[in-house]
Formats: structure tokens, C-alpha cells, sequence
């Protein structure tokens, strides 16, 4: 990692693509948090700065970057080394383990969502570094991991990771992905799994984050060896899958890594390989589609857009150049409101100029930031291909 | 899946082919490991640097160099298909191949160019006109005084309710209520001089409704001036640019560089990017390669030697003992001639690949900065690789 | 005109040095220097504060003199060096007996040494050559001389001594046979100056025989030049040596944010019109490379040299105070002193300063080994990861220089040269060595009325020339790239070219 920003030559190409630093003055931008940075700290104290966790690791930089540099990475290693030294503040240790409170919210699930509109509960929340001024994600008591659709058999045979979003905040969806494979002639099963970690890498706690990456790992890896593909729908679980778990569950992290498909891009595949065919029904609607930075960051033409060449009557506006600045636990912070509103408000304008009927997003975190601000209907791409399929 | 063409390179010479490719029918990816240069330039298409018409002076130019052997015609039939396609993609351009235009540099040196966006069109100050300067308290790269001590009858206003770097205040020019207060304020400030100057910061997209406003508000007109980096009219011309394939159907492969590339009998069969995961493969019939110089990283240069990156093509260095001359302002630079040779047809000599075509600022002898030839040249070129790669397709 | 006592000709660290000295012991003078601070020999070289290790085994009492300043520099200039001790590394083919004498050596000359295993040593720095058999710590240390002599201006201008940077010495005035003063001329206006004084002291490094010449002496000289590269990053946190005789290319010293590795030594005439040549760069890749083997494909920013200003052996007259450096009489009321290193300046400037009083028949002792340097609280310092706390208002991003600095010192010091920034700032020293803040920090200046905007274009290709002299031979790889886009910059953006 050190030898990467030996190449940066300052050319700011990454500075002119962070959507953080085009909003927030005190954000210094990735090249100086990155690569202009590490020149600094290579010297024996080990001191990094408050304003690093100001990074959304949305990794455009690293995308537009023209000589192989990563700011994000030196950023994420910088914000990692923070923590380590000057120790984890009370959100960071809640996301960190939001896979613990995203079980305990949805066993108590009326009682947990009733209680996050309370004000006095808005007050504690308040005092610990959340936002009370948007709503907290809804919980449900059925995840997908308690109420789990009995698998059939089909042409292929699949995992699916759902991820802590849509296994407790929106497992109706979830289950809709799984019919939807089943009903395409996918056998498709839910093994036991954890978070994906993304959310512990991101507040500073990577032996966290690694330890469910091994969890995950050995269950799924077992499941490749069985002849499962591995499918994920929420981006930014498909991001960990593959660029983290490698490094942080060894072989079987690998083997995870070499066998995760994205919904969209699986059935492609399929129906590549002529195994399935999509039968499309008369729907004609104007969607815009804001693409999330973590699929933006596959670096490839967007899965689900490509479903829709085959499939015309539906006209869809993909947007890609704009972090919806929620980016996970990120949006949810006080000291980020600032950035993350006026990052929204630029999203959300962009998405709304095509006057769509529906406005799509394959990422949860993306649909939450959307959705507070316009009344447009929000949703999974998967409903509209579910809509748009005989 | 397998295109019919990929293209290397995401800058001026591989957008506009890829656009031109993909427009006629064909399936088109365009493979780039990073954004490029042009997103950080002035936003301006030099033809040549010359005094007086450009497109004739081609013929002055080295036997070898790039536009000679593109010609007179197809110079001039590259920059038309470039102004239609810029009008068509929502971001028009303005000039005439046979004259250049006046902009101003930041450091307020004229500057001589052949196209300007329609932000810069009014730059072109042949009779004295005063101006007056706009600038933004604490802005980081834009000095006024270089114009006021220049031109001894302009006058600078300092706008304070704004950001510090280009890319903020360009972003809160996107922003209604902030447009709002800025024609307000100028709107106040009663301008008596000819012209208004500011640099380039008038929204992410195109300016012309701001400018129109601000042109409304104070009877004056206004042109932007072209900043250092992050540079707002390069970002413009190279956002729409790529907007416009992706309009036009051409895939994009974006963010990696090419690991290897498998052929089949002297024919490139694909390109394989290693990545976490799964490799993309991506296949093709033929192929572009416009990956730049040196500063793009289309070559790159060793102690005694030159690589080109992506298939390691000879590279042809010039005779010269010195790769570069002792003057820094001497454009000349020898290294200014390292690049592929290539035929008639773009394909490159010395290689047996024979479904490769190269275009843009990697060609041999294009000496941009000595002719200051840089996006019309990748401009001309890039489409004439483009029509070549129709031909051996066909 | 100018009336003093002494007139100060050079303005390295032995010239400031000896200005501070004057100054702390009450005589009046003036210092002329006809670019800015070191910018001969002592802005040329590694920057090290000798502990002396290098010189004891074959010249013990230079090594004496090392150690002793070492220990006295950290004391009174602690902003200015950093304590990154040294170490000699002895690779396969140092021998063992070398090893011997040199630890004997320290203890006699009283060099502190420690004697590390290989894997000690590559705990402390991991990246050096890995078939390493042992190294000894010494207490080397990295010093900035720009600091160094710019603390040493200001402690003599604070006390009323005249200091004249850019003003070049044009005739030295004789009246009977005797040297009575100069005449110098201001390098940016053109005007001239005349200064009187009672004794001249020629403190010009390589220049030195040309001054010398100037009074109707000379002093015979032999000039070496050493070339040094400066590669992008801290590869070492402490100075690397060769446990083995001093030879070419064997010392690597991290400064700041870079490294610095050199040197080579080639006989020249001239101290100015000095060029580097690939050959050089050559043997000091390869000899780093020896030391820490990433040194072969680390990137190199910057290459840079300097004349060694060395007496011709067994010169006329004598005084000779240290086979180091000697102290001339020439008998015409002037004074030449020549010869030193660095971190011995302060000796050097004490002995000279000694000699002058002996010849006003003063008794005033030196009080500049006990005095600190004035002014140090305004530097920053180290560590370095200190500077990342605020980043607000940055004109150079490289080497994270802020408007405030910048506007101070052209405030201060009134500059029309980017090069006195860079100095006082180190702006544009970075990766991209002034590629944006060159740009702004003219920007400054002239809206400061410094410069008028003619001027200041003027002053920018200035530094942009001087700039590309020290890049030139080594680019290639990222540099080149680096090169390109600042090309891009100066000749397309903002239209510079010719």
C-alpha cells in the first residue's frame, strides 16, 4: 500500500470527483488525505487527524484515478490507525456492531420502532453523535432469517447473502429476490450468515469486521464446494465480499471472493449461457436509476441495465455521477449533516429531472437518503424486473 | 459478451470514436483506467499554434507529424463532426478551423485557441474593451491582480459569500438559491466596463443559463477564464463527452488498467482486467488504442528506454542524445517525438497485430506542446482511426 | 554608503555563522551574499550533522572536532536538526577489521557507538538491505541548513548587523594597499552599494579565490563537485552509512518529508555552470540501492550539487587551525577563511571571530555554544504528522505550506525570488517539486504588490527554469509523468511557452 502513492503526481483528477470535499471545506480532499499525507506519516509517531473520518469511502477517487494511486485505502488505513489510537467514540462502536443490535431490533420489533420516534429516545440518540432529524430504519421481526422460503429445485443452484438491510429492515424484499431467482429456475438457499463487516471496516474496527468476514467465509466457501454460486444483492455486501474477505478470511475468503455474483449480472450469465429466458409483459414507466458508488465502483456496465436492453418499454435514466451521501453509518451521524444533506439535495435533483414515476436503487442505504427528500416512490430495481417479467 | 470494437483509452481521441463507432451501429466498449487528461485541461480544441490560418499551416508541419498525414480535408471534417456532436450532447462549441480565437490565460497571457465553449466566446478582446473581474474571497487558484495590473482600465469585484476551490463554488453554482444571490449581488454592483471576466466556476454543466441571467441582469457580456486544476470547463467537456456514448450505447469499462490481452494468431481476441473476484474479460473484433502519453500513462519511460503500457508495442525514441532540452519553456522537447509509428491506416508498424489501430497523443512525432496541437490532434486522429477500424471491420 | 567594522563576503553557514558571532560579541558588520542563504556548498549538501564516525579512523581530530559540535548544534539549534541518530552498515564484504578500528576510533575521539545484530538493525529500519551483518549506531543527525543560516542572520540583524542577500560583491576598494570596503550591486534593482569597513573577511566557499583575486591574493583552491538525488519519501528514519573507508554515494539522510543520497566527487574549475551527469546518478542509485535496495525503483524528485571548497594542500601561510579548515591572513586587511564542513561551521565561525578580535585587540570570548538560536519558536518542527492537524488556507499541498507562512515571509523579507520562500518554507521541494503553489505563491506576491504582474511572470519562469535544471537528470518514471502535467500546466494552461 505505501508504494501506491509513490505515483500520484497531483494532478487532482481525484479531488475533482470527491463528492465530499465539493461540499465540506473542512474535508481537504483525497489527495491530501491520501497520498499528501502518507509523505507525513511514515515518520515514527504514528498521529492521524480528526477530519480523516470525514472520507465516505465511496472510492470514486480510486475509480477516476488515472495512475493507480488509492487515496481511499491509504484514507480507510489512516481512519483504521485513528481509531486504534484514539479509541472508538459510542457511534462507531454501535455500527460496528450493528449486526448484534440489528437482531435485538427486530426480536423486539414493534417495541424497537416505536421506541426510535419517541422523542426522549431522539434526545439519547442525540447525545451519543446520531441525527434525530431523520428517520431511523424501520425493523422487522420476520428477517429473512427467521421466516426463509423453502428452496426448489432448479437449473442452477445459489446462496444468497442478503446483508444486515435486508435481512431486518427489509426482508420482504429480500424474500421477493429469492422468489424472484426461484421462480427463474434458481435453487437458491439462505444459509446462516453474518453482517458483512463493511459497517465495523468503516468505524474503525477491522479485527470486527475480519472476524465475520471468517464467519461468513466458512459457511459460504462450504457452500461452494457443495456447487453453490454465490449471490448478493446490496452492493456494498457484494464490495465486501470481494475486495475484503480475501484478506481478512485467508483461502476461504478467496474462495468467496472468485464465486460472488451480483443478482442482475448472475442472470445475464444465465441467460448467456441460453439457461433461462426473461418473458417481459407490457410495462411502460419513466424510472431513474441512481446508481450506488460501491456498483459504480465494479468498474464494469451496470448489470441491471443490460437486463433491460432485451426487455424495451421501460425507459430507465441511470445516474451514476453522484454519491447520495448517506454512504452506511456515515448518514446517520450529527457531525456529518451538513454533507450529507447538501450531498442528497444534488442527488436527489439530478435523479428527479427526468420526471420519473419510480426511483430505483440496488443499495439500502441509498433508498433511506432518497426518500427524505422527495415523495417519489423509492425502490429495489428487483420489484420493477418482478414488475416488468411474465 | 463480444464487441465489435473496444477502445483504449478514455480521453479525447477514444471518446470520439467510440461515440462515431458505436453511432454507426456498432457494439462498442470503451476500456479506460482512469479518467483523463482533458478533464483537467482548458476545456479548449487547439488546432495548431499559429499566427494566422491554422488549417493551412498544416501543410508547414513535419512530413511525419500526425495531421499531415490526416490532411487539410479531414482536419477540417474531424472539427465539424466535433462541433455537431457537442451541440447534439448539450455543450456547443464555437470557432472556425481557418482562424484561432483569443482566450485568456489565469496569469492574463492571451492565448491562442481554435474552438472555445461558449463560455470562453467572448474572450476574444480585439479592441481595448474594459473589463471587469469578478472574483470569490479566498478562492485558492485565481488571482485578479494579474489582470487589473495588466489592463490599466478593468476594475475587480470580490464576491464573499462563497467557496474556496474551484469545484465548491462550481457546485454551488448548481444551487438555485445561490445563483440567486450571486445575480443579485452582481445585478447591484452596476458594471460600467465592456465586458465581465470570472474565472471558470459558472456551474458543473453547461453555463449558458447563468451566463444569459448575469447577461440580463447587467447588460454586460461575460466569458469565463480557464483555471489550474481541478478545472471546471475541462470537467465539463469531458463529463458530456462521456454522457454522450453512454448515450449512444457504448459500454463502459471504467477504473482498471489492463492486466494482459490474449491474440490468436496476430489478431487481439481480448482484454483481461485482474481484479478481486473474477477477472472482466472483454472480447473484440477490433481494437483502439488511445491510451495517451506519458503524463496519461499510455507510455512510460524507463532509465534508457520507453514502454507503451498495455501491449507493449515498440515504442520509437527520437535520435536526440538529450530527451529534453535544457529550457523548460522550449516546447521542443525532444521526448515530444516518442510514440508508435505507424501506416497509412493507423495500424501500427512495428507489430503483426493486425486488428489494432492507434489514435491520439501516442502516435509518434505529434510534439503537442511544440504546436500546441494537443485535443485536435487526438480529435482528427481518433476519428481517423475510427473510420480505418470501419473499413477492416467491413 | 555603509560604514562598519567588518565586512562578511558569503553567505553560507560560515559567513552567517561568523555574522552571529560578531554580532553576540558586539562588532558591528555586514554580511553580502549575492543570491540567497546557502546557496553554495552549504545548501548542497546531505544536510548531516556529522557525529564524526565518518572521519575517525582516518582523521581523528576532524572527527573530534564532529563529535563536539554535534553535541553543541543539538543543544542551541534544536529546531533545526533532528534527532534521527545514524547508523554504519557493514554488508557483506565490510570488513571486520574496519569494523574494529572504527569502534576503537570513536571511543578514543569519544563517539558514542552501539554495536546492533542484523536483525536489531533491520527492526529499527525495515527496509535496509536484508544480507546486512551488523551495524553500528552512532549519534548522526539530519540538520536543515537554511535554517540554520537564516537563524543566524536573524540573531545578527536583531542586534544590529547589516545583512545584504542578493547583492553581488563587484570590487573590492584598496586604499594603500589596503582593503577598505566594497562595492556591491543589488542583483534585482541594479543599484550599488558601497560599504566601508575595517577588516573584510572572505567567507565565499567556492568562491573563494575569486574573491581572494579581487584584493590582489589568492587563495589556492581545489574544487570538488558532489551531486545528491532526493528520492520521494522517507526511506529510513535514521542516517545510513557504510561501515567501510569513506568512499562515493554511502550516505543516505532522511530530511523532512525526503531522503537525500549522494554524493560523488569530480574535479571542476568552475563553481558556476555545473551540470549532473547520468554516470553520476548511476553510481549513486547503485550505491543506495546496496544500502536499502528499494533505492533502485523509489522515485527520485530531484537532483541537486554543490563544490566542495578544498584547500590546495600546504598552502603559504599558516594558522592552520585544523586540517579542516584554515584561516588566511593576507595581510591587506582582508581574511579568507576556507575549507569545513557544515557541521563544524560554528567552530570555524568561533575561530575566525576569535582571530578578528585578536587583530582589534578586543576581549570579548564566543558565547555561541552556549547561546540557543534565537527565533526558533516560530519553525515548525517535528514530528512531521504534527503538520496534518490543520490543513486550512494550503499553498504548497505537497509539503503542507500554509498562506500564512508564505504571506510571512514575503512580508519579512520583502522577497521578489521564489527561491527565498522555498528556503524559509520548504514549498515546491515536494513530489511535484512547485508544480501549483509556484504559481500561487506568485499570486501572493503580487497581490502584496511585491511584484508587478510583468514581474512576477518573469520571476516564475525564474524558478521554473532553475527548478527543471535540478529534474532534468532523472527523469524518467513518475517524474516524467509529474513533468508532463506540470508542462501541461505552465505551457498549455497558463500559456508561458516561447
Amino acid at each position: 500500500m505505501k508504494a501506491t502513492y509513490e505515483h500520484c503526481i497531483r494532478c487532482t483528477i481525484c479531488v475533482e470527483n470527491c463528492p465530499v470535499f465539493k461540499v465540506n471545506p473542512d474535508y481537504p480532499g483525497p489527495k491530501q488525505a491520501g497520498p499528501d499525507a502518507m509523505r507525513f506519516r511514515i515518520h515514527s509517531e504514528d498521529k492521524v487527524d480528526k477530519w480523516i473520518s470525514l472520507c465516505t469511502q465511496c472510492r470514486r477517487c480510486e475509480q477516476v484515478c488515472p495512475y493507480d494511486v488509492k487515496p481511499a485505502s491509504l484514507i480507510l488505513e489512516s481512519q483504521i490507525a485513528y481509531v486504534k489510537k484514539n479509541g472508538a467514540v459510542p457511534t462507531q462502536v454501535m455500527f460496528s456492531n450493528f449486526h448484534f443490535i440489528s437482531h435485538l431490533a427486530s426480536f423486539f420489533a414493534p417495541v424497537a420502532n416505536f421506541a426510535t420516534s419517541l422523542g426522549i429516545v431522539k434526545k439519547m440518540m442525540k447525545l451519543i453523535g446520531l441525527r434525530d432529524d431523520i428517520p431511523f430504519p424501520k425493523f422487522s421481526f420476520n428477517t429473512m432469517q427467521r421466516k426463509k422460503i423453502k428452496p426448489v429445485k432448479g437449473i442452477r443452484k445459489a446462496a444468497f447473502f442478503h446483508g444486515c438491510y435486508l435481512n431486518a429492515n427489509a426482508p420482504d424484499t429480500g424474500r421477493n429476490i429469492v422468489k424472484l431467482m426461484q421462480d427463474l429456475g434458481v435453487e437458491i438457499i439462505v444459509p446462516e450468515q453474518v453482517c458483512c463487516g463493511l459497517p465495523a471496516l468503516g468505524n474503525g474496527n477491522e479485527k470486527k469486521a475480519s472476524s465475520f468476514a471468517r464467519k461468513n467465509a466458512a459457511v459460504f466457501a462450504e457452500k461452494v464446494a457443495e456447487g453453490y454460486d454465490i449471490l448478493y444483492s446490496c452492493t456494498s455486501c457484494g464490495h465486501s465480499l470481494i475486495h475484503s474477505f480475501p484478506e481478512q478470511a485467508g483461502t476461504q475468503g478467496k474462495i468467496v471472493a472468485d464465486n460472488s455474483w451480483n443478482i442482475y449480472e448472475y442472470l445475464e450469465k444465465l441467460i448467456e449461457e441460453e439457461q433461462i429466458t426473461l418473458r417481459q409483459q407490457d410495462v411502460k414507466k419513466t424510472i431513474s436509476y441512481h446508481v450506488p458508488c460501491h456498483l459504480k465502483g465494479t468498474g464494469k456496465p451496470y448489470p441491471f441495465l443490460n437486463l433491460f436492453k432485451t426487455l424495451p418499454g421501460i425507459e430507465i435514466h441511470a445516474i451514476d455521477d453522484n454519491c447520495c451521501g448517506f454512504s452506511g453509518s456515515y448518514g446517520f451521524k450529527k457531525k456529518n449533516r451538513d454533507t450529507t444533506d447538501k450531498l442528497g439535495r444534488i442527488a436527489v435533483n439530478a435523479l428527479l429531472e427526468p420526471q420519473p414515476e419510480v426511483i430505483i436503487s440496488d443499495c439500502g442505504a441509498c433508498r433511506m437518503q432518497i426518500e427524505n427528500f422527495t415523495d417519489v416512490q423509492v425502490c429495489d430495481p428487483v420489484e420493477i424486473l418482478r414488475e416488468s417479467l411474465k | 459478451m463480444k464487441y465489435d470494437i473496444v477502445i483504449i483509452g478514455g480521453g479525447m481521441a477514444g471518446l470520439v470514436s467510440s461515440i462515431y463507432l458505436s453511432k454507426k451501429g456498432y457494439k462498442t466498449a470503451l476500456v479506460s483506467k482512469g479518467d483523463p487528461i482533458c478533464c483537467i485541461s482548458s476545456g479548449c480544441i487547439d488546432l495548431l499554434k499559429t499566427d494566422d490560418n491554422p488549417l493551412e499551416n498544416i501543410g508547414n508541419l513535419p512530413e511525419v507529424h500526425p495531421y499531415r498525414r490526416a490532411g487539410k480535408e479531414n482536419v477540417k471534417k474531424s472539427f465539424v463532426y466535433f462541433k455537431e456532436m457537442m451541440e447534439e450532447a448539450g455543450l456547443p462549441y464555437y470557432g472556425e478551423e481557418e482562424t484561432n480565437r483569443t482566450i485568456f490565460s489565469p496569469i492574463a497571457k492571451k492565448r491562442e485557441t481554435a474552438l472555445v465553449p461558449m463560455s470562453m466566446k467572448e474572450a476574444d478582446i480585439r479592441n481595448g474593451e474594459s473589463l471587469h473581474i469578478i472574483s470569490f474571497k479566498g478562492i485558492k487558484d485565481f488571482f485578479p491582480g494579474y489582470f487589473t495590473d495588466k489592463f490599466s482600465n478593468s476594475k475587480c469585484s470580490v464576491y464573499n459569500d462563497a467557496g474556496k476551490t474551484t469545484i465548491s463554488i462550481a457546485t454551488q453554482f448548481d444551487n438555485s438559491d445561490f445563483r440567486e444571490r450571486f445575480f443579485n449581488w452582481i445585478g447591484d454592483l452596476n458594471i460600467s466596463e465592456d465586458k465581465i471576466a470570472v474565472p471558470a466556476i459558472l456551474g458543473t454543466k453547461n453555463p449558458e443559463y447563468i451566463m444569459a441571467e448575469i447577461e440580463s441582469r447587467t447588460g454586460k457580456k461575460i466569458f469565463e477564464i480557464p483555471t489550474l486544476p481541478p478545472s471546471i470547463p475541462g470537467l465539463r467537456l469531458f463529463r458530456t463527452m462521456k454522457a454522450h456514448a453512454v448515450k449512444h450505447g457504448v459500454d463502459l469499462f471504467w477504473g482498471d488498467a489492463i492486466s494482459e490481452y490474449k491474440e490468436d494468431k496476430n489478431r487481439i481476441s481480448s482484454l483481461i482486467i485482474n481484479k478481486p473476484g473474477r477477472p472482466t474479460i472483454i472480447e473484440g473484433k477490433s481494437f483502439i488504442l488511445a491510451t495517451g502519453s506519458f503524463v496519461s500513462g499510455g507510455l512510460f519511460a524507463e532509465k534508457t528506454d520507453v514502454r507503451e503500457t498495455v501491449f507493449n508495442l515498440p515504442v520509437s525514441i527520437p535520435e536526440e542524445e538529450e530527451r529534453l532540452n535544457s529550457n523548460f519553456f522550449n516546447p521542443g522537447h525532444p521526448i515530444g517525438k516518442a510514440g508508435i509509428r505507424t501506416f497509412e491506416n493507423y495500424k501500427p508498424k512495428d507489430s503483426k497485430l493486425e486488428n489494432l489501430f492507434i489514435a491520439g497523443s501516442i502516435l509518434e512525432n505529434s510534439q503537442i506542446m511544440k504546436y500546441q496541437c494537443g485535443h485536435g490532434l487526438a480529435l482528427v486522429t481518433g476519428l481517423e482511426a475510427a473510420v480505418n477500424c470501419e473499413e477492416y471491420l467491413k | 554608503m555603509i560604514k562598519t567594522d567588518v565586512i562578511i563576503i558569503g553567505g553560507g553557514a560560515t559567513g552567517t555563522g561568523i555574522a552571529r558571532d560578531l554580532a553576540l560579541r558586539g562588532i558591528g558588520h555586514c554580511l553580502l551574499e549575492k543570491k540567497d542563504f546557502a546557496a553554495g556548498a552549504t545548501g548542497a549538501c546531505h544536510g548531516l550533522l556529522h557525529s564524526g564516525g565518518r572521519y575517525a579512523v582516518n582523521d581523528p581530530e576532524a572527527a573530534q572536532e564532529c563529535i563536539s559540535e554535534n553535541q553543541i548544534l543539538r543543544k542551541i539549534g534544536k529546531k533545526c536538526v533532528e534527532f534521527t541518530e545514524g547508523l554504519f552498515l557493514r554488508l557483506p564484504g565490510d570488513t571486520v577489521e574496519y569494523r574494529d578500528k572504527f569502534l576503537e576510533s570513536c571511543y578514543s575521539t569519544g563517539i558514542s557507538t552501539e554495536l546492533y545484530s542484523a536483525s536489531r538493525t533491520l527492526e529499527l529500519v525495515p527496509n535496509l538491505n536484508p544480507a546486512l551483518l551488523e551495524a553500528v549506531k552512532v549519534p548522526d543527525c539530519s540538520i536543515d541548513p537554511f535554517r540554520l543560516c537564516m537563524l543566524n542572520a536573524e540573531s545578527s540583524e536583531s542586534r544590529g548587523g547589516t545583512i545584504l542577500i542578493h547583492h553581488k560583491v563587484i570590487e573590492i576598494i584598496k586604499e594603500k594597499g589596503v582593503c577598505v570596503g566594497v562595492k556591491a550591486e543589488d542583483q534585482f534593482s541594479g543599484e550599488m552599494k558601497e560599504i566601508r569597513a575595517k577588516v573584510i573577511i572572505n567567507a565565499s566557499g567556492a568562491w573563494g579565490s575569486q574573491v581572494a583575486r579581487m584584493s590582489g591574493s589568492d587563495v589556492p583552491m581545489s574544487l570538488s563537485k558532489g551531486s545528491l538525488v532526493i528520492a520521494n519519501h522517507r526511506l529510513t528514519n535514521m542516517v545510513i552509512n557504510r561501515l567501510r573507508p569513506a568512499s562515493n554515494g554511502d550516505i543516505i539522510v532522511p530530511n523532512e518529508t525526503v531522503s537525500l543520497a549522494g554524493t560523488t566527487s569530480i574535479h571542476v574549475q568552475d563553481p558556476d555552470n555545473l551540470s549532473i551527469s547520468h554516470e553520476e546518478i548511476g553510481l549513486i542509485s547503485r550505491e543506495a540501492s546496496q544500502m536499502i535496495p528499494e533505492f533502485d525503483s523509489v522515485r527520485l524528485i530531484r537532483s541537486y550539487t554543490g563544490v566542495r571548497p578544498l584547500l590546495k594542500g600546504g598552502s603559504g601561510d599558516d594558522r592552520a587551525i585544523s586540517r579542516g579548515f584554515k584561516i588566511i591572513d593576507h595581510k591587506n586587511g582582508m581574511f579568507s577563511i576556507m575549507g569545513g564542513k557544515l557541521t563544524t561551521y560554528r567552530l570555524m565561525a568561533e575561530k575566525m571571530t576569535d582571530r578578528i578580535m585578536e587583530h582589534f585587540g578586543i576581549n570579548e570570548p564566543c558565547t555561541t555554544a552556549e547561546k540557543p538560536l534565537e527565533g526558533q519558536d516560530d519553525l515548525s518542527g517535528y514530528p512531521l504528522s504534527k503538520r496534518l492537524k490543520k490543513l486550512d488556507d494550503i499553498i504548497c499541498e505537497c509539503e503542507l505550506v500554509s498562506r500564512k507562512e508564505v504571506e510571512r515571509v514575503i512580508d519579512k523579507v520583502g522577497t521578489k525570488f521564489i527561491g527565498d520562500i522555498q528556503h524559509r518554507t520548504r514549498l515546491g521541494m515536494g513530489p511535484c517539486q512547485g508544480g501549483f503553489c509556484t504559481y500561487r505563491a506568485l499570486g501572493l506576491m503580487q497581490e502584496k504588490g511585491k511584484v508587478t504582474s510583468d514581474e512576477s511572470i518573469r520571476v516564475l519562469k525564474e524558478f521554473l527554469n532553475r527548478r527543471y535544471r535540478g529534474i532534468r537528470p532523472v527523469l524518467w518514471g513518475d517524474q516524467m509523468r509529474e513533468e508532463q502535467l506540470v508542462e501541461g500546466i505552465y505551457l498549455g494552461i497558463l500559456g508561458l511557452a516561447e
